[in-house]
């Protein structure tokens, strides 16, 4: 049921992705830029961010008022807060996209481990810049977050304490909390990157820009989100109010509602679980064995085209050490190999194959198949 | 050498991700297309690892047309492999097809698993344009 499950929404998939091909062409389909949608986003979250930045305060008494003041004084400031705003819920929609795509089509696990694990962490990474980036703008759901993540924070066992109050950065709510947040909501950021390039790993040429159409497509309904729903305030946190404002943002903030209804402890555990339902995914489905391709040193010639051509790093050219005329042999790192014959497709010299449909049993296979013995 | 449509032979390399032919083959090789005459077909994990001589074994084994088909452009398994296929089909990627190969009877199809009838459409067409493409080669010889 399950594998029908999977197969029902492959096919679901390529039928909308063929629907997109047939009105936009396949290259400017915005279903295949799935990948480098959330990119995109984050781009336009640095630019908007760094704007924001040059005029942010993180303090107790300035944040509010700086965030005021970029939204009503600063041109356009209102706009690029909004933008901010959208392209953040823009990344985790496009993220969710992404993911469910592979997933669906089957390409998350074998040769494509190190993806779905740093996408996993990625995701997480991106919840924590979201709910922190709710905190710097300190009106009452501000005050609402910080004091539930200090309440979560502490319900970590023997180290919950610690957590709390590195997170706090002091013993009550301080400026240096404030500047906690914001360090953690900028740099995780730039981990972001760090992280992304874990993701990129063992992918020749991955797909990281959209075309100029599709983004110009995506910035749009951002500043028409922007302009139509202004970003804006609750009511100023003040410590002495009990904070009562917090309007939904579901895509980063749904962590709230569910401790509200789970308790702490159990939202520790829904998260631990999901978290290890999602990583353990590939151990799910059996994987056929393993047979990577094989390079005839004989055959070799050092030509590169198989090691330019393969799609997953997985081979690379050495010095050859055997007195042949030839310079390099294509050497292949099997843990890396697809099993796809991009390679095959590349050598013509029948140097390289796969030990489970050679190039000699293809030929043989056409020939059969043309009724020629 | 004329042929009229039906006697035209075809040959379908295919990727086996492309156009689900699972249950679409048989005859005594288990190589023929159903419900389409003169259709054979092999199928190889990705349309990526077509080799130019492949086509050309092809050619030589009696096909009157050939179609290397892969998964719709854009939407590869591996990534790229109907790309390299489509830039191989088209002399822009190296190795490239050999000049005696009859490029007007070799073409690339780029469809999804789901796509069966369309698929057997479009073969139907092709061994309509091969036949005329034979009848232009021979008015020229």
């Amino acid at each position: 049921m399950f594998t029908t499950l999977v197969r029902t929404g492959q096919k679901a998939i390529l039928r909308i992705e063929d629907i997109c091909n047939k009105v936009m062409g396949s290259e400017q389909n915005i279903l295949y830029y799935h990948g480098a949608m959330p990119n995109f986003f984050l781009w336009v979250l640095f630019l908007s961010g760094l704007l924001l930045f040059a005029y942010y305060m993180p303090t107790l008494e300035g944040a509010y008022q700086s965030v005021e003041y970029i939204t009503q004084k600063i041109p356009y400031g209102d706009m690029i807060r909004g933008v901010h705003r959208f392209a953040a819920d823009g990344m985790m929609l496009a993220v969710w996209l992404h993911a469910l795509r592979v997933y669906f089509t089957d390409r998350y696990r074998e040769y494509r481990l190190i993806a779905w694990y740093s996408g996993v962490a990625l995701t997480f990474m991106m919840m924590l810049i979201g709910i922190t980036g709710y905190v710097l703008v300190w009106d009452e759901r501000s005050f609402i977050i910080v004091q539930e993540l200090e309440k979560l924070l502490a319900a970590v066992p023997v180290i919950g304490a610690g957590l709390a109050h590195a997170f706090i950065n002091d013993n009550t709510i301080s400026n240096y909390t404030m500047s906690m947040s914001f360090f953690i909501h900028t740099g995780t950021s730039f981990a972001l990157l760090v992280v992304l390039w874990i993701h990129y790993m063992r992918i020749s040429r991955p797909v990281v820009n959209v075309t100029w159409a599709i983004g110009c497509l995506l910035f749009g309904i951002v500043l028409i989100l922007a302009g139509l729903t202004p970003a804006t305030s609750g009511p100023e946190a003040v410590f002495t109010v009990e904070p009562k404002y917090f309007e939904m943002d579901w895509f980063y903030l749904w962590l709230f509602p569910v401790m509200k209804i789970l308790g702490y402890e159990l939202t520790w555990l829904v998260l631990l679980a999901g978290a290890t339902f999602v990583v353990l995914l590939p151990n799910f489905v059996k994987s056929k064995d393993h047979e990577p391709a094989l390079v005839n040193s004989n055959k070799c010639v050092g030509c590169k085209l198989c090691s330019i051509d393969c799609p997953y790093e997985a081979i690379y050219m050495a010095p050859r050490t055997d007195n042949s005329r030839f310079k390099e042999i294509a050497v292949v790192i099997s843990d890396r190999c697809a099993e796809c014959g991009l390679c095959v497709g590349a050598c013509n010299f029948d140097a390289i194959e796969l030990p489970f449909n050679t190039s000699p049993v293809v030929m043989d296979d056409i020939r059969i198949a043309m009724g020629v013995n | 050498m004329t042929k009229s449509k039906d006697q035209v032979k075809v040959m379908v390399i295919a990727c086996e991700r492309s156009v689900n032919l699972d249950k679409e083959l048989s005859g005594a090789h288990g190589r023929d297309l159903n419900g389409v005459s003169n259709a054979y077909v092999v199928r190889v994990p990705c349309s990526g690892m077509i080799q130019p001589r492949m086509i050309e074994s092809a050619f030589n084994s009696g096909a009157d047309g050939v179609i290397a088909m892969g998964c719709q452009i854009g939407d590869c398994h591996f990534r790229e492999g109907n790309k390299f296929c489509r830039e191989r089909l088209l002399g822009l990627r190296p190795p490239v097809i050999k000049k005696s190969v009859p490029k007007n009877r070799l073409k690339g199809f780029w469809m999804s698993e789901v796509q069966v009838k369309e698929f057997k459409q479009r073969v139907e067409d092709f061994k309509t344009e091969v036949a005329e493409e034979l009848s232009k080669e021979a008015a020229k010889a």
